[in-house]
């Protein structure tokens, strides 16, 4: 038995419960979709008869956003466990020395992530089944369908056995620098590595690139067929899938160039510049940090801006009585509001890695935060250092993701609706201005939420513990 | 009235300062009724074996730790008792520091980190204190260096830079916690030079804590710890009477 709770004592580490939350989130995430997907079919074989086109469409749908959901939480569980194994240098080093192997230790840390996965997956399972068995009776009570004998079906395993999977490979993938620890890195010479190693990224640069000018191509040639054909939005939306999967490759390749402009922005003085290097420090953390935000921010200002371009095409030339008899608008804004609720999921899960980062960040630089108050920082300083940083990876995020969900909206609706009537109709990107308000906002709170632990963490620093020759 | 620490000619002193970790059986003692001040324009070294309470002397008398009973001054000023913001507001100003290793903030290049104190305070130096940091980056051959952050820099390269954010502010007192232990002897020395030529040519007090002989012999006067108790206050000493005089409070101990 103490074996047992001897192996888990890990979890305890700063991180490891937000790695669970995380496959929790996903885990649970992905069951409520898939229970929401069987009760839809449910519903439409009792009311039309037969509902397999609808099925096929919501399951084609739910499985896009499930994917969504957990390719983010991976990026996030990647990120948190490299940077728990930064965090681990001195320890690792030292089993080195005593004789332990890389493999072995990477191995280790592989297995950590899959108990994390595991604790994850049933947390989110059970969370998931209960949400999907009280939510369809709720539903049926509330639209007087007829019962739901079966909201528990055996495929709604599949999500929770994907989030084992993934956050194992994410562990395996963010503890790759496990390998580059030497024995003697434990003794002494507490030099801090500032730099990451760059030597693979460079690969994945020139996949990105290519990707992403493919992804170009193909884009600006669904936006021109597309003046001919509505399927040129088949083309586009390949572009738009090659090109977003280039940015989410290359993010250490681009974030770093805008968090440096956002930086800039803080104007000079020491607490600035300090908290604009901090987010710049460990680029590759942040900068997958960030794409995780950004992916959320794109996607919904994707489903804002396209349901909204489409919207003032179509009802062009109506007057607006006509418009709502139509009920389009309306439908437009309900899908649009599911559909951006949905992918603002993936968004909560980058959140929770966003709020990490910023904890680990804190600890892993006591000592520094120690001179810092010992050579005269304020507590106030510190809290103002904290938030710049975590406002620093929002703002930068949600800039980006505004623009780039613009162009992808854009790209939709024009692609889809270049070939109304005569054809050749170039649409205007129309921008909604409640979404981006939401977009805006909830960023301004996660911002204020990612900082609260992080700055009590950091104002709690007594400088002679923190400067203790270790 | 009660007489100022200046006017004893002191930049800081503490009194029957006493400073007690845990609690019931297991507390440990690590300064017992200490009472010492620090002379202006001196350069105090502060001597003892691992736990003697040096470093705990040190921490309280820069407002770094609170004592468990007793006062300390820092100048006029009764630091005993000040709340965070004061504290932090006094170490800015009027505490210069120069740690063993880790004195710079690796984000920053040298220049920045020199004038941490002035920016960190919301102001530019004056024309004085602008003259001043230039005579001592040319001094300590820093020109070259001042756009580099801290991980371009040798060990001794980084001290000095310590040192001149130290000095930059003109402290009451500079607070050197073991400045050379992460050093070669070499660059050691010159460090600790260093040091004594700030005290000598500037007036600038000095109170640095160490457990080397030949550290301590370049400061104009010896205090030693030794089980929470100072137990000698010597002037300036060679490395080899600093030796003998540690030795034999060892031996008398055992």
């Amino acid at each position: 038995m103490s074996g047992i709770s001897e192996r888990l004592v890990f979890l305890r580490e700063r991180g490891m419960g937000a790695s669970v939350l995380v496959a929790a989130l996903s885990s649970a995430f992905g069951v409520v979709l898939l229970a929401t997907t069987g009760y839809i079919g449910f519903l439409a074989t009792t009311s039309l008869g037969d509902g397999g086109t609808v099925v096929m469409m919501v399951a084609l749908l739910s499985a896009i956003f499930i994917i969504i959901a957990m390719y983010v939480g991976a990026i996030v569980t990647a990120n948190t466990f490299s940077t728990i194994v930064a965090g681990r240098t001195r320890q690792i080093a030292l089993l080195r020395l005593i004789g332990a192997t890389a493999r072995s230790e990477r191995r280790r840390v592989a297995s950590q992530g899959l108990v994390v996965g595991i604790l994850g997956a049933v947390v989110g399972l059970a969370a998931g089944t209960l949400i999907a068995v009280v939510g369809t009776r709720i539903a049926g009570d509330a639209i007087g369908a007829p019962a739901y004998d079966a909201p528990i079906q055996p495929w709604m395993l599949i999500p929770p056995v994907a989030v084992v999977l993934t956050t194992w490979a994410a562990a395996w993938g963010g503890s790759r620098r496990v390998l580059s620890v030497t024995p003697r890195e434990a003794l002494g010479g507490s030099v801090e590595r500032t730099h990451e190693e760059v030597g693979r990224r460079r690969a994945r640069n020139g996949i990105a690139i290519v990707l992403g000018l493919l992804g170009a191509l193909l884009l600006i040639g669904g936006v021109l067929a597309g003046l001919m054909t509505p399927l040129g939005v088949v083309i586009a939306f390949l572009g738009g899938l090659l090109s977003f999967t280039a940015l989410v490759l290359g993010a250490a390749g681009i974030m770093p160039g805008i968090l440096r402009l956002v930086g800039r922005a803080f104007g000079g003085s020491a607490t600035s510049r300090m908290a604009a290097e901090n987010a710049l420090r460990y680029p590759e953390r942040s900068s997958r940090m960030a794409i995780g935000v950004v992916v959320g921010v794109t996607l919904v200002t994707m489903f804002a801006v396209a349901s909204e371009t489409v919207k003032s095409v179509v009802l062009e030339g109506f007057t607006a009585s006509e418009a709502e008899e139509l009920g389009f608008a309306a439908f437009l804004d309900g899908f649009s509001a599911i559909m951006m609720g949905l992918v603002a999921f993936s968004a909560v899960i980058a959140a929770v890695g966003l709020v990490n980062l910023l904890t680990i960040g804190v600890v892993q630089r006591r000592t520094e935060l120690g001179l810092l108050r010992a050579l005269g920082l304020s507590g106030g300083q510190i809290r103002r250092m904290v938030l710049l940083e975590a406002a620093h990876i929002t703002i930068a995020s949600t800039l980006f993701g505004l623009v780039l969900g613009t162009v992808y909206g854009w790209a939709g609706a024009q692609s889809t609706l270049g070939s109304v009537g005569t054809g050749g109709v170039l649409v205007l990107p129309a921008v909604p201005w409640l979404p981006i308000a939401i977009v805006v906002a909830a960023m301004a709170i996660l911002t204020l939420l990612a900082a609260v632990a992080p700055t009590r963490l950091a104002t709690r620093i007594s400088p002679v513990e923190a400067l203790a020759v270790t | 009235m009660e007489i100022t620490t200046s006017e004893l000619g002191l930049a800081a002193r503490v009194t029957h300062l006493t400073k007690t970790y845990g609690s019931g059986d297991g507390a440990v003692r690590a300064l017992d009724d200490v009472s010492v001040g620090i002379r202006q324009g001196e350069f105090t070294a502060i001597m003892g074996p691992s736990g003697s309470g040096k470093s705990t002397l040190m921490h309280i008398m820069a407002g770094l730790d609170d004592p468990t009973s007793g006062r300390a001054w820092i100048g006029d000023t009764e630091i005993t008792g000040l709340g965070d913001r004061d504290l932090t507001l006094l170490r800015r100003r009027r505490v210069g520091f120069v740690f063993q290793s880790f004195n710079l903030v690796p984000t920053l290049d040298v220049r920045a980190n020199i004038l941490l104190p002035f920016d960190l305070d919301g102001r530019r130096p004056t024309v004085a204190e602008s003259e001043r940091i230039r005579n001592l980056v040319a001094a300590l051959g820093l020109e070259e260096r001042l756009s580099h952050r801290p991980h371009e820099l040798s060990g001794g390269q980084q001290q000095r830079v310590a040192i001149v954010r130290a000095l930059a502010t003109g402290p009451d007192l500079i607070f050197a916690d073991e400045p050379t232990g992460n050093l070669d002897s070499r660059t050691g020395r010159e460090v600790l030079e260093l040091l004594q030529a700030a005290s000598r040519d500037r007036g600038q007090c000095i109170a640095m804590v160490t457990h080397d002989p030949i550290a301590a012999s370049h400061a104009d006067r010896v205090l030693f710890l030794g089980d929470g108790r100072v137990v000698a206050d010597k002037p300036r000493q060679t490395p080899e009477e600093i030796s003998a005089h540690m030795l034999r409070t060892e031996q008398a101990a055992a």
